[in-house]
């Protein structure tokens, strides 16, 4: 779970967020904070095993409240952990996919799947679609 | 106007082809004619040299003949006939005053779309059809400005297609030709860098593409894989510099997803150079399917409105076939072209007063069945 | 026999395995916006990529056939058409094939107007010191053929390249005598302040072919203020000049762009409405480069990006309404964009690509021979900073520029696939990557995305561009896609019951 604590915070700290990484990795969290630092300092301090937390001081530039500021960085790191999901599904597919846009020489080019002819087509021992087909 | 004919067949054998003459022909002049007896017109004294006599009286000779003729007021001199010899049949191929020609090839067919015009039939034509075709693309007299080769699934013709291709290349270069196709085998490389390398200047396929998804175009043409290879094969001809259009048939399946469909069009197949929406045809496959298929055009108008506007604001040609105007929105009366062929249409009884009579492509023969309940005098 | 119709369910059968294609996303207005690997975007309602990670869109939805369609998920049942894709994602890149096209050849350093903004040397000196050479311009013409692009424009740039008119029409006949040997197409453009400039050179330029580009940066007062000279007659030496070469070099051959400083940040819609009086059918809303002298005095032409993009965006709200009224007119930054947002291609121009255009796509060869990666990395060398200059004309080849520790290191930071806070980015397929830019404002090629303006800009007006694609007002988007065909504006359509 990832949740927050106000009350003890620090003087200049504008909110803290402690963050399980169960739920949002180490570096969905530093992707977060990346984000958070035009407006805010970042400190990431690891509480426990499986924890850090984080302590959001404002920059000058910073508009944000506290209560905004605590929903929204909680709502990136969850993005940002969506999206580590989503690359982790896709990277192998996408590899793939951008060696085919890129390559000049066929050879990654599929072959159809299926068959293209009908049924006196099938029948024909040396019909068309048994020479091109891929079976 | 009538296609088919019979009477009695003598001395014909499989088929013969010919174009008809009613006038008498000096001796070596006749030698591609068919020599038509009119109705009460007198018979000649000699044959020889023709390849063949159709007559509406018995006609007695050696010489092939098909006598008994039910019909022949729609025959005109130039027509391009055959004469079948196992049943009688005397089917008109080509006719030169006709504004649209076309190449029948096969009737088998690699798919089986529920509202299929022209029902495919699993016997082997192709051998037959090629030596028709082969005859008939010589006797295509004067040429064709147009030519539509269809089916069928003209691919499964195999190298014959590229054959009658080739030959239409060099005796009729000056036609451009249009190719219904379901677009399947151009799937497969090696079939698409062949067919390319026939080398025909003016050639474009018209292939039909029905959803954005394959699960959806897949029922509609009854094939399994269809959407894929189609859509594969699309590329492929782009990539082989074939040339390529797009058809979809407007009905109960094709317009719920009607905009999502042109917006796959112009994302992945930009490349083609026309898109034609065509209305339903109440023949073949349709009626055994209409209730899943029937949607009255005018019913539909809004969708084909954005759809033709979605295209239309990219710059991508796009025509509407098949429809009265009086059920289109006015907005879409420039998108819409006289499509249907000659021997094909037919006007009602409210198009008779109907100011737009000249611009309107009417309906199809079959339509007295199944139209719009809102055709209207406009 | 007759054949048997099947129902729908044995061709869209229950899929047993779904899988993801690459995606980016983020959040709109309550809404999620997913772009795929070839820039095509699509809003889903809130929860949908979480629904998409879990597996959990059901396959009978009408969104899950639009995520099929949209290349962001397949099933077992079809194919993902992996080659589709691809081909969509190469025609996305296509301004990588072809190298280099575009060749910038400062002809002269020496200029009579002192622009604030400029990013070249105020020079007045006499002729020869800052002015290109016939053996550098000769050297800097086979390099430019060397490019494998079959076609290349060149551009003639200064200072005022006018001022060195003869050089001007040696290089223009060298080009062309190269261009036939080498085989290339060649066009050629002049970008002028034409404030010097004089029928007889008109007349050589449309017969030459030239094109002509000039700086209208709005109103007489703003014009003026913007771009001194003797005389403080720069605007009305522009209109003049404008004029005369529409006559001359031809309508269609005489463009304008105009150059933003924190003077002309509030008056937007003036200097809008100074193009319309003046025929033009396009402006550049675009913001100050931060180099060159604009650094130096940034105290004139300072300004925060905010104050730009309000600026933008009551601009192109004022250009919207001139367009509703019937006069066709493009903004070219919005155009860019839509392009990449809405249509299949890429862009040409060089500040919004990725792999960034810079080298790829743009060489500058200074009076000097030097050989720079963009003109804003000309400007850095202005002021001492040599990190873009790529090598000489007179020591170096094509290869050797392009294997140089300066280009090889911009290439590193030249993809924004791999930039921190790019490689996320929902809008990474329109937006791109400026090293050049982050060295100059943030002293770091790979640069620093929350406090970056590139970011900033590219990211509001990409937002911006989607409020009103979402909205989908039929006119607004007929406006925008005449811009987008070069097509006329959508006639007004009759309001009838």
């Amino acid at each position: 779970m990832v949740d927050t604590a106000q009350s003890e915070a620090p003087s200049g700290v504008l909110a803290v967020v402690r963050v399980n990484h169960d739920l949002v990795s180490v570096e969905a969290l530093l992707k977060t904070c990346y984000w958070f630092s035009r407006d805010f300092v970042c400190g990431v301090s690891h509480s426990e095993p499986g924890q850090s937390t984080v302590e959001l001081k404002p920059k000058p530039t910073c508009l944000t409240s506290p209560q905004d500021a605590k929903e929204q960085f909680i709502a990136q790191a969850m993005d940002f952990a969506l999206r580590e999901r989503i690359t982790a599904k896709t990277s192998d597919v996408r590899d793939l996919l951008l060696a085919k846009a890129f390559s000049e020489s066929g050879v990654l080019e599929e072959t159809p799947q299926g068959v293209f002819g009908d049924m006196v087509e099938e029948e024909n021992p040396s019909g068309m679609f048994k020479i091109l087909s891929n079976g | 106007m009538r296609l088919t004919t019979s009477g009695s067949a003598r001395n014909i054998g499989d088929a013969i082809i010919g174009r008809l003459t009613t006038q008498d022909l000096p001796r070596d002049l006749r030698r591609d004619h068919v020599r038509l007896v009119p109705k009460g017109g007198p018979l000649p004294g000699e044959v020889a040299g023709y390849r063949a006599v159709l007559s509406h009286n018995d006609f007695p000779t050696d010489a092939p003949v098909i006598d008994r003729l039910r019909e022949s007021d729609h025959f005109r001199d130039g027509d391009v006939v055959v004469l079948e010899g196992a049943n009688g049949f005397v089917r008109s191929l080509y006719r030169p005053y006709e504004q649209h020609h076309s190449l029948f090839v096969t009737e088998r067919c690699s798919s089986n779309c529920l509202m299929c015009s022209q029902p495919p039939k699993d016997k082997d034509d192709v051998e037959m059809l090629t030596r028709r075709n082969q005859e008939l693309i010589r006797l295509m007299s004067p040429a064709p400005e147009y030519l539509t080769i269809t089916g069928g699934e003209p691919t499964l013709l195999g190298d014959h297609l590229f054959g009658l291709i080739e030959q239409l290349r060099t005796s009729l270069p000056d036609t451009e030709l249009h190719m219904l196709t379901n677009g399947r085998t151009f799937a497969w490389p090696d079939y698409t860098r062949q067919f390319a390398a026939v080398g025909h200047p003016n050639i474009c396929l018209g292939i039909p593409l029905y959803s954005d998804n394959a699960g959806d175009h897949d029922y509609i043409v009854q094939a399994v894989g269809a959407f894929d290879q189609t859509v594969a094969g699309l590329h492929q001809a782009a990539r082989n510099g074939i040339r390529t259009e797009i058809r979809v048939v407007l009905h109960a399946l094709t317009i719920p997803r009607l905009t999502r469909l042109v917006e796959y069009i112009y994302r992945n197949l930009s490349f083609v150079e026309h898109v034609a929406l065509m209305g339903l045809e109440y023949i073949g496959y349709t009626p055994r399917n209409i209730d899943a298929l029937w949607l009255d055009p005018f019913d539909y108008q809004q969708e084909l409105e954005k759809a033709v506007e979605y295209l239309a604001m990219r710059n991508m040609t796009v025509s509407i076939y098949n429809h009265q105007l009086c059920v289109m929105k006015p907005s879409l009366w420039p998108f819409a072209r006289k499509s249907i062929s000659d021997w094909k249409n037919l006007y009602l009884p409210e198009c008779e007063r109907c100011s737009a009579l000249e611009d309107c492509g009417g309906l199809f023969k079959w339509a007295v069945k199944k139209h719009s309940a809102h055709i209207h005098t406009l | 026999m007759a054949r048997s119709f099947y129902p729908l369910e044995k061709f869209a059968p229950h899929p047993q395995h779904v899988s993801l294609l690459p995606f980016q996303f983020t959040r709109l207005n309550g809404e999620e916006l997913l772009v795929n690997e070839a820039g095509e975007f699509l809003f889903a309602p809130d929860g949908t990529v979480r629904a998409l990670a879990e597996g959990r869109v059901g396959a009978t939805s009408e969104l899950y056939k639009d995520l099929k369609a949209k290349h962001i998920l397949y099933d077992d049942t079809s194919s993902p058409l992996l080659d589709v894709l691809a081909t969509k994602i190469r025609t996305k890149c296509d301004h990588i094939n072809g190298g280099t096209k575009l060749h910038i050849f400062v002809v002269t350093l020496r200029c009579e107007h002192s622009c604030h903004y400029c990013q070249v040397s105020r020079q007045t000196a006499t002729k020869g010191e800052f002015d290109m050479s016939h053996e550098t311009a000769d050297r800097a013409i086979s390099l430019m053929f060397d490019s494998p692009s079959p076609h290349v424009t060149l551009e003639l740039q200064g200072g005022e390249p006018l001022l060195a008119f003869d050089m001007i029409q040696y290089i223009i006949a060298r080009a062309k005598e190269q261009a036939a040997i080498r085989d290339k197409g060649l066009s050629i453009v002049v970008t002028t302040n034409l404030a010097c400039a004089t029928d007889e050179m008109l007349g050589y330029l449309r017969d030459e072919q030239v094109k002509v580009s000039t700086s209208l940066d709005g109103p007489a007062f703003l014009h003026n203020t913007n771009r001194p000279r003797p005389g403080n007659d720069s605007y009305e030496r522009a209109i003049d000049g404008i004029e005369r070469a529409r006559a001359i070099v031809g309508y269609n051959n005489v463009a304008a762009l105009m150059t933003t400083t924190s003077a002309s940040l509030d008056h937007v819609e003036a200097i809008i409405d100074e193009y319309v009086r003046r025929d033009f059918h396009a402006i550049f809303l675009r913001p100050i480069s931060p180099y060159g002298f604009a650094i130096k005095t940034k105290g004139r032409t300072g300004y925060e990006m905010e104050r730009f993009l309000e600026f933008y965006k009551q601009g192109l709200a004022h250009i919207l309404n001139i367009n509703r009224s019937g006069y066709r007119l493009a903004e070219v930054y919005s155009q860019i964009l839509l392009q990449k947002i809405l249509t299949p291609n890429g862009t040409g121009y060089v500040d919004l690509q990725s792999p960034a255009g810079e080298a790829w796509n743009v060489l500058v060869y200074n009076y000097n021979g030097d050989v720079f990666a963009s003109d804003e990395s000309r400007m850095l060398a202005e002021m001492q900073d040599w990190t873009f200059r790529l090598g000489n004309v007179h020591k170096d080849s094509r290869r050797s520029l392009f294997t140089s520790e300066a280009a090889l290191s911009m290439f590193e930071a030249s993809c924004n696939q791999s930039l921190a806070g790019c490689s996320d980015c929902a809008f990474q397929s329109y937006c791109g990557a400026d090293p050049i830019y982050h060295h100059a404002t943030q002293g770091d090629m790979y640069g620093h995305r929350p406090t970056s303006g590139f970011c900033t800009r590219n990211m509001a007006v990409i937002k911006h561009l989607f409020s009103f694609i979402r909205e989908d007002d039929p006119e607004t988007m007929g406006i925008f896609w005449s811009w987008l065909t070069n097509s006329p504006l959508p006639a007004k359509r009759a309001v009838c019951a």
